[in-house]
């Protein structure tokens, strides 16, 4: 294991995590490696512990017993450390209003005390024209555009979503999971936790399944489903060229609503 | 160090900006305040503070009862009831509460008796049980009328006189007085029901949780929020001092740095009241009745609407150590009463043994959600 922290190639690790609440334990005692760049999904029913641990790797809750390092820097020795090198896009992005985005740009690189060139940032994420706008009057695409750069803007290393994508329409989810493969294509690792399947699918190259507080695999999409298959498991064999989503989206177009 | 407090200085900045467009905050910063104001200006405002409503049942038909009657009705202290005409009106009127005290002149008042070169008499005033100091106030007001007729009628010497000299050419006027607690209204406002209303609203939206997720302080965002309500109350104050000084003749001896230098104190301390209940709430069902319990005994007690030296001893006493009545007394004193800051020594030691424990409470009970 010492050889394996030590690799370049691992930025998070969480060894034997334990959380517990009022003698419940939500979480027991998981480990697992999250790879530099790539998408790390967490999944899991509700109540399953995909928050708790995501919060435990972002130094927002104290980790009962067992420990995690991002980039090798202990999560609970460092915790400023640690929101210094990460990002986090929260499940519902809200911003204060009456602040132009200029502003909220501003704000947010000085909460991480860092000075940020706001026009050339805007720009970057396409919204220069949306300068002195308020975040109230942006589109629903714009404002995930928006949340996702402001989360990014001090350069993190690891970008953490928390169910990002629910209580979204078919739309406002694929504007998501493009702007997430945009944020790996920029060489961040990404964890993202869900409880739909197909977004682990698209999105996710390693998914770690929750239940109870444990996790039960851990894999590739594609070698979780081919286990299965070993199995025996057998679906209905209708070979479907389109599901309903598909009729949807060619109905409704690709474009976002606000 | 410097990037941090660059930290601060750019919450500070976006979160003024900020007010400045929230029309509400803005009404009930600055304008609300200004109701106040304006309510205890027209009541206190006037040289005439006290006046009594009475009834003035004359009984004599001598010309100089006629005379002392017209006289009478012109006077702004004792207002006559012009209606009421005989005494059992005055009476009912009286246990209802709404005369202080009914005036009777005797059929001999005013009458030249035989052998006198001038009218003489004895006006009775007649108060209720419970309207005594009104009662006994206003005979003395008749006393002090009647001396100067005793003394045109009658030009003899007096041999014993009592001669008075104002020391203190200002006097406070009950506004002088009153302002300071409406200030301490304001700072209530400003440094409470700020926070308590705006800080679960911030929760409830994740907008704490999400700077929690940053690499900012509490203590960095207390001090923006600190710099920032501190100037936003400083322009409130200022515009209330302006309306005082204008329309209600507020007389201001202190000198206005040191007065800037202990508002800022006291609005600092105050709002970290608001920033211990609306940093510990998660909500505003637990902000708004806790705020209630905190904020209303302040009011009451602390000289806010009517001054503390109406209140029994003991309850001065306890009243005393409540962090608003030093910021209320020394509003007064260096405002009215022209005193520096070192001379207030006691009230600002207070303050400052309430700021170290109330924000020592803020910053234990905070959370960002």
């Amino acid at each position: 294991m010492d050889v394996m922290s030590k690799n370049n190639s691992i930025t998070v690790s969480a060894k034997k995590l334990t959380k517990i609440y009022d003698g419940t334990t939500v979480v027991d005692g998981i480990s697992f490696d999250v790879k530099k760049g790539e998408v790390f999904g967490i999944l899991g029913p509700n109540g399953a512990g995909k928050t708790t641990t995501l919060e435990m790797l972002e130094a927002l809750r104290s980790i009962d017993t067992g420990s995690a390092t991002i980039n090798d820097i202990d999560v609970s020795d460092n915790p400023y450390k640690i929101r210094s090198i990460i990002g986090v896009q929260p499940q519902s992005p809200s911003f204060q209003d009456k602040t132009k985005l200029s502003e909220l740009i501003e704000l947010f690189a000085a909460a991480y005390g860092e000075r940020v060139n706001v026009d050339e940032f805007l720009a970057d994420v396409n919204l220069q024209d949306k300068k002195n706008s308020f975040v109230e009057n942006l589109s629903g695409g714009q404002k995930q555009r928006f949340s996702i750069a402001a989360a990014l803007v001090h350069n993190p290393t690891v970008f953490f979503l928390d169910e990002p994508t629910t209580g979204l329409d078919p739309q406002a989810r694929r504007n998501l999971w493009e702007l997430v493969r945009e944020v790996q294509r920029r060489g961040v690792t990404v964890i993202i936790t869900t409880h739909y399947m197909d977004e682990a699918e698209v999105l996710c190259d390693r998914v770690a399944i929750m239940d109870e507080g444990k996790i039960i695999a851990l894999d590739t999409p594609k070698n979780l489903i081919k286990q299965l298959l070993k199995k025996g498991f057998k679906k209905d064999q209708t070979v479907e060229q389109a599901n309903l989503e598909d009729v949807f989206i060619d109905l409704t177009g690709k474009e976002l609503r606000t | 160090m410097k990037q941090k407090l660059f930290t601060v200085w750019v919450f500070t900045k976006i979160s003024t900006k900020r007010f400045f467009r929230d029309k509400t905050a803005i009404f009930f910063t600055i304008a609300f305040p200004l109701i106040f104001l304006f309510v205890f200006g027209g009541i206190f405002g006037k040289d005439s503070d006290v006046s009594f409503n009475v009834a003035l049942i004359n009984n004599s038909k001598s010309s100089f009862s006629q005379q002392y009657v017209e006289q009478a009705k012109k006077d702004e202290v004792i207002k006559v009831s012009e209606e009421i005409t005989t005494l059992d009106q005055a009476k009912e009127r009286m246990n209802r509460g709404e005369l202080d005290a009914a005036i009777v002149l005797p059929k001999t008042f005013g009458v030249i008796k035989d052998g006198q070169a001038f009218p003489s008499g004895e006006a009775k005033v007649l108060y209720s049980q419970n309207n005594q100091q009104a009662g006994q106030t206003l005979q003395s007001i008749l006393q002090a009328q009647f001396q100067g007729m005793n003394k045109k009628l009658v030009d003899t010497k007096t041999p014993f006189s009592v001669s008075s000299e104002q020391t203190n050419d200002r006097g406070l006027s009950s506004f002088d007085y009153i302002f300071s607690g409406l200030l301490g209204f304001s700072i209530i406002g400003i440094g409470i029901f700020g926070p308590i209303n705006v800080f679960p609203e911030l929760k409830k939206q994740g907008i704490l949780r999400r700077f929690h997720t940053t690499t900012l302080r509490v203590w960095q965002y207390f001090l923006s929020t600190m710099a920032s309500q501190a100037l936003i109350g400083l322009l409130a104050f200022a515009v209330q001092f302006a309306v005082a000084l204008t329309l209600f003749d507020l007389q201001v001896v202190g000198n206005y740095f040191e007065l800037t230098l202990f508002l800022i104190l006291s609005t600092v301390t105050i709002l970290g009241i608001g920033l211990a209940l609306g940093g510990w709430a998660k909500n505003e069902r637990q902000a708004a009745p806790l705020g209630n319990i905190i904020v209303f005994p302040m009011l009451f007690l602390s000289g806010t609407f009517f001054p503390r030296f109406l209140m029994p001893e003991w309850l001065q006493n306890i009243s005393g150590f409540l962090p608003l009545t030093p910021i209320i007394d020394g509003i007064r004193l260096i405002a009215t009463e022209g005193k520096h800051l070192t001379e207030i020594a006691p009230q600002i030691g207070l303050i400052s043994a309430w700021l170290i424990i109330i924000y020592i409470i803020a910053f234990r009970f905070f959370r960002w959600e």
